[in-house]
C-alpha cells in the first residue's frame, strides 16, 4: 500500500477507494496542528485513564491529615487536598470518571439525537410535529438547569449526572439530523433506492443515518468540551459524583474554600478541565475540516 | 458559586469606603461586626435566632442571669433578689429587687415580671416551650404565675429542681418587659408583639437606638443602669455578611470586633499586633448518630468500634481547628454536670480487634450528609477510616431540608450533624440524646435518640427525668455525670466536637465575651483601654 496506490484518481477496488478516501481525510487533519495538538492530548488522556492504578504514585484515597493542603513538591507534585490526599493521584483517577461520562454521553446524546431527527424528518407530516415540538420543549430550558433539575428529581450520582446530561443535550443532534435528512429525502439516489423496492426503514438506515453521521461527530466533539463543563459543575455543585470519587469538578469545589491561601487545590483540577476542553475543541475543528463535505475544501 | 461576585463587589466596596488612614473607632463606641440577617424579631417572647437573643441580653434584665465574666459560676440573682422554695419543691417565690427602673422610667414591679412571663406562655411562639415545660398553658398560667407586692410566685405542676427551673429563667423568653408600655401599644389581642419587634420596653443596660434590619444595631447606653452605667456609652453591630470583608474591617481599625471569621482569616490575623484573637466554648455540639435500624450499625460492637474510628485530634488540628473541640459528651463544657471526660482516641488497630472479635469484616452503609464543607470533610475522614476495617460507608450529598427530612422520618443510617441547646439547663441535651419514650416508627418523636431509632433503655429514660426533679443542686449534677457516664458506654449518638467561636477583636477592648455556651453577648462590662 503504497502513498500513490492510497492518493489514486482512478481505485481499483471499494477497499481502495474507501482506505483512500480515509488517508485523504487524515492528510486533512494532520494539516491542522491544533488538531493533532488535540488528539495526542487525548491519546495521552486515554492511556492514562487506561493505566491510572499503575500510573498514580499513590492511593488517591489515603488521607494524612498531618500532611493536609502542601504545596506541590518532590513527593507530592501537584500538592496536598484538604484531607491530605495526593492531587496528582486524583487526577490520574479522575481521568476516568471523566471519561466515562464524556464517552456514555457521547454514546447515547447523538444516537438518540439522530434517531428522533431522522424520523422526524423523514416521516413528515404529524411525526415530525410532533417529535420536534417535543425537541423545542427541551431546547427552551437551559441546558445546565434542566440537567440539575433531573439530577435534583433522580439523587446525586455520577449515572444520574450521566443520564441527565444525555437527557438534555440529544435535542440539538436532533434539529441538527432533521435538517440533514429534509435536505436528502428527495435527491435522486433516494427516489432510485425507493424504486428498487427499498422499505422506509432500510432507507432511513441504510441511506440517511450514513449521511448525516459526519456532521453530527463534528458537532459531538465540538461539544465535548461543553459537556465536560457540565459534568463539572455537577460535579462542583455536590451532584455528580460523590465523595471520595476524585472527579475534576468536585475536586474544584473542595479547593474552592482555600482558594486564596492554598490555590493549587482548586486550580490543578480546574487546568486538567481547562486542557481537556481545549484538546477536545482543538479536534473538533480538524474533525470538521475532514467531515463535513459543505466546508472549505478548495 | 453564587458567594463569588457577591464577596467581590463586598470587598471592592470596603476597600473604596475604608479611609486610607488607620482610622480608630470612639473611645466609648464598640463596633462589633457580625452575619444578623437571622433577626426575625426583637420581642423576647418571640425571638429565637442566635443575633435575636444577642440584642435582647442587653436590652432586657431577666429574672435571674449569668454573671458575664463568669458563667461557669451559673446563676445569679439579677431582677430577683432572691428566691424560695417552698411546696415540696412545687412553688418557688422570687423578691423582686427595689428601685429598679425601665427605660420608660416605670418601676420593674413584681406584677411586670409576672405579666411577662404569662404573656411569653399566651403568645406561645416558638420559645415558649421553655417555660411550658414546668406545665404552664395559656389556659391556666394566670393561676400558676402571679404577682404579690415585691414577690412573683411560680406554681409548677411536679417539683422540678430549682436550678432547672432558674436555668430556663435565665433564657432569653423570661425577659422582664414593662407592662405598661407594652400595653400601651398593643395592637388588638397582640400583647404588643409587633411593636415590641421592633421596640424595647427593658429595663437593660442598653437601649435599642435603630434596628435596621440585615444592617445595623445601635444601642445606647442606659445611664441609669441597676448594676451601673455600661462604659461604652454606644453600641454598634454591623452587619457584614463576609468574612474577608469583616477582617479587611478590622485590619483597618473600622470594628472593635469581627464575630464571623473563617478559620483561614483567623490564621490571617496572627501577623497584627493591634488585634487578639478571642476563643469562647459554645452549646453546640457536632456528633454522629448511628440509626439502630441499619442491620450492621445497630450490633453493639461497631456501635463500640465506631467510637475509635473517629480522627478526633487529627481533625481537631485541621480543617476543625480553631472552630470544634473534641468532646465526647452531650453536655457541652459551660453546662451544669458536664463532663469533661474524652475517652476514645483515633485507634484503627482497636476498632479492628473489636469488630474482627464479633466478626465483622465486611458491610456497606448508605448515608446522606448535608452538603456543607465541615460536614463532608468529617464523612469522608470517617469513610477512609472506616475502610481500614473493611467497612464501606457510601456519602451522598443532599441540601440541608433533603437530609432533615430524611432524618426526621428515621432514614439517615450515618447522621453527621449539630445539635445546639435551646435553654442553659442540662436537660435541654439530656431530654433529647438520652430519652426516648417511645421509639415505634409512628411516634413522630423530635427527640434525637429517637431519629436515630434508638430504644433508650428505662433506667436511663427514668434517669433524665429525676434529674428534672432533683432539687439539691449537688446530687443533680452527680446525677448527670452518671446518665453521661452510662451514655458514653451503650449510647449509639456519640457527640464529637463541641464548637469554639472565634472572634478578631482589638487589643484596646477588654472584658468581651459571647456569652459562653449558656447565654447572648454581653456589652455591658465591656472596656476599652
Amino acid at each position: 500500500m503504497t502513498r500513490e496506490w492510497l492518493l489514486t484518481d482512478a481505485p481499483q477496488t471499494r477497499r481502495q477507494a474507501r482506505l483512500g478516501a480515509l488517508y485523504q481525510g487524515w492528510l486533512t487533519f494532520r494539516a491542522n496542528r491544533l488538531a493533532v495538538l488535540g488528539l495526542v492530548i487525548l491519546v495521552l488522556l486515554l492511556l492514562i485513564a487506561a493505566f491510572a492504578p499503575w500510573i498514580s504514585p499513590q492511593n488517591p484515597f489515603a488521607q494524612d491529615l498531618a500532611d493536609r493542603l502542601k504545596p506541590p513538591s518532590a513527593q507530592h507534585w501537584l500538592g496536598t487536598d484538604a484531607l491530605g490526599r495526593d492531587i496528582l493521584s486524583r487526577l490520574i483517577h479522575g481521568s476516568r470518571v471523566t471519561l466515562f461520562i464524556v464517552g456514555t454521553v457521547a454514546l447515547i446524546a447523538p444516537v438518540i439525537g439522530l434517531f428522533i431527527g431522522t424520523v422526524a424528518g423523514f416521516a413528515g407530516g404529524w411525526v415530525d410535529q410532533v417529535l420536534m415540538r417535543v425537541t423545542d420543549i427541551f431546547l427552551a430550558f437551559p441546558k445546565l438547569i434542566l440537567a440539575l433539575a433531573f439530577v435534583a428529581a433522580l439523587g446525586p450520582s455520577i449515572a444520574n449526572a450521566v443520564l441527565a446530561l444525555a437527557v438534555t443535550s440529544w435535542p440539538a443532534y436532533a434539529r441538527l439530523a432533521r435538517a440533514e435528512t429534509l435536505t436528502i429525502r428527495n435527491a435522486d439516489y433516494i427516489a432510485a433506492a425507493r424504486l428498487q423496492g427499498a422499505g422506509p426503514l432500510r432507507l432511513l438506515i441504510g441511506h440517511i443515518w450514513p449521511l448525516c453521521v459526519s456532521s453530527l461527530i463534528v458537532r459531538v466533539a465540538l461539544d465535548m468540551a461543553g459537556i465536560i463543563l457540565s459534568a463539572a459543575g455537577l460535579g462542583f455543585l455536590g451532584l455528580g459524583a460523590q465523595p471520595p470519587t476524585p472527579e475534576w469538578g468536585a475536586m474544584i469545589s473542595d479547593g474552592r474554600t482555600y482558594i486564596l491561601d492554598f490555590w493549587w487545590v482548586a486550580a490543578m483540577p480546574g487546568m486538567a478541565i481547562f486542557v481537556v476542553s481545549l484538546a477536545f475543541n482543538f479536534l473538533g475543528d480538524g474533525l470538521r475540516d475532514v467531515l463535513d463535505p459543505k466546508g472549505g475544501r478548495e | 458559586m453564587k458567594q463569588f461576585p457577591l464577596r467581590a463587589a463586598l470587598l471592592a466596596t470596603a476597600v473604596c469606603i475604608a479611609p486610607i488612614a488607620h482610622a480608630e473607632t470612639p473611645a466609648d463606641t464598640l463596633v462589633v461586626a457580625a452575619q444578623i440577617d437571622d433577626i426575625i424579631s426583637l420581642d423576647p417572647a418571640q425571638s429565637f435566632e442566635f443575633s435575636g437573643n444577642d440584642v435582647d441580653n442587653n436590652l432586657y434584665d431577666r429574672l435571674v442571669d449569668f454573671d458575664p465574666l463568669d458563667q461557669n459560676a451559673g446563676i445569679k440573682p439579677s431582677l430577683a433578689e432572691g428566691w424560695e422554695v417552698t411546696d415540696g419543691g412545687k412553688t418557688i417565690t422570687l423578691t423582686m429587687r427595689d428601685g429598679v427602673k425601665f427605660h420608660s422610667g416605670n418601676p420593674v414591679r413584681a406584677e411586670d415580671a409576672a405579666w411577662s412571663l404569662q404573656r411569653a406562655v399566651k403568645l406561645n411562639k416558638s420559645p415558649a416551650f421553655i417555660l411550658n415545660q414546668f406545665g404552664f398553658t395559656p389556659a391556666n398560667v394566670d393561676q400558676m404565675i402571679t404577682a404579690d407586692g415585691n414577690k412573683i410566685i411560680l406554681k409548677l405542676d411536679q417539683p422540678y429542681a430549682q436550678s432547672f427551673v432558674l436555668n430556663c429563667l435565665a433564657s432569653n423568653v423570661a425577659s422582664v418587659v414593662d407592662k405598661e408600655t407594652v400595653i400601651a401599644n398593643a395592637e388588638g389581642e397582640d400583647f404588643g408583639n409587633a411593636w415590641l419587634s421592633t421596640n424595647d420596653a427593658g429595663s437593660g443596660p442598653y437601649k435599642l437606638a435603630t434596628w435596621r434590619p440585615n444592617e445595623a444595631v445601635q444601642f445606647t447606653a442606659n445611664d441609669e443602669y441597676w448594676q451601673g452605667a455600661p462604659t461604652m456609652k454606644r453600641v454598634i453591630v454591623r452587619h457584614v455578611q463576609e468574612s474577608s470583608a469583616q477582617r479587611l474591617l478590622l485590619e483597618q481599625g473600622d470594628i472593635d470586633v469581627a464575630r464571623n471569621l473563617t478559620p483561614t482569616d483567623v490564621e490571617g490575623l496572627a501577623g497584627n499586633d493591634a488585634l487578639t484573637v478571642g476563643t469562647e466554648p459554645k452549646g453546640r455540639i457536632l456528633y454522629m448518630g448511628l440509626s439502630q435500624k441499619d442491620p450492621i450499625l445497630s450490633k453493639p460492637e461497631v456501635v463500640e468500634a465506631m467510637k475509635y474510628l473517629v480522627d478526633y485530634a487529627g481533625m481537631e488540628g485541621s480543617f476543625l481547628k480553631g472552630q470544634w473541640k473534641t468532646h465526647q459528651n452531650f453536655l457541652p463544657e459551660g453546662y451544669l454536670g458536664a463532663s469533661e471526660d474524652n475517652p476514645w482516641t483515633y485507634d484503627i488497630e482497636k476498632a479492628s480487634q473489636i469488630l474482627t472479635d464479633a466478626g465483622i469484616t465486611s458491610g456497606t452503609v448508605k448515608t446522606v450528609v448535608r452538603d456543607i464543607r465541615e460536614y463532608i470533610d468529617v464523612a469522608q475522614t470517617l469513610q477512609g477510616a472506616m475502610a481500614q476495617v473493611g467497612l464501606t460507608l457510601e456519602i451522598q450529598q443532599m441540601t440541608g431540608a433533603q437530609v432533615l427530612d430524611a432524618y426526621r422520618a428515621r432514614q439517615v443510617p450515618i447522621f453527621i450533624g449539630e445539635w445546639g441547646p435551646d435553654y442553659a439547663d442540662p436537660n435541654t441535651n439530656a431530654s433529647t440524646f438520652a430519652y426516648n419514650p417511645n421509639n415505634a416508627d409512628d411516634a413522630k418523636l423530635s427527640q434525637l435518640a429517637w431519629r436515630n431509632s434508638w430504644a433508650v433503655p428505662d433506667d436511663m429514660n427514668k434517669a433524665t427525668i429525676a434529674a428534672t426533679l432533683e432539687g439539691d443542686t449537688d446530687k443533680r449534677i452527680q446525677m448527670y455525670q452518671d446518665i453521661q457516664q452510662e451514655y458514653r458506654e451503650i449510647a449509639p449518638i456519640i457527640p464529637l466536637f463541641q464548637k469554639i467561636e472565634q472572634v478578631g477583636i482589638q487589643k484596646n477592648v477588654k472584658n468581651w465575651t459571647t456569652g459562653g455556651a449558656v447565654s447572648s453577648v454581653f456589652y455591658r462590662q465591656v472596656t476599652k483601654e
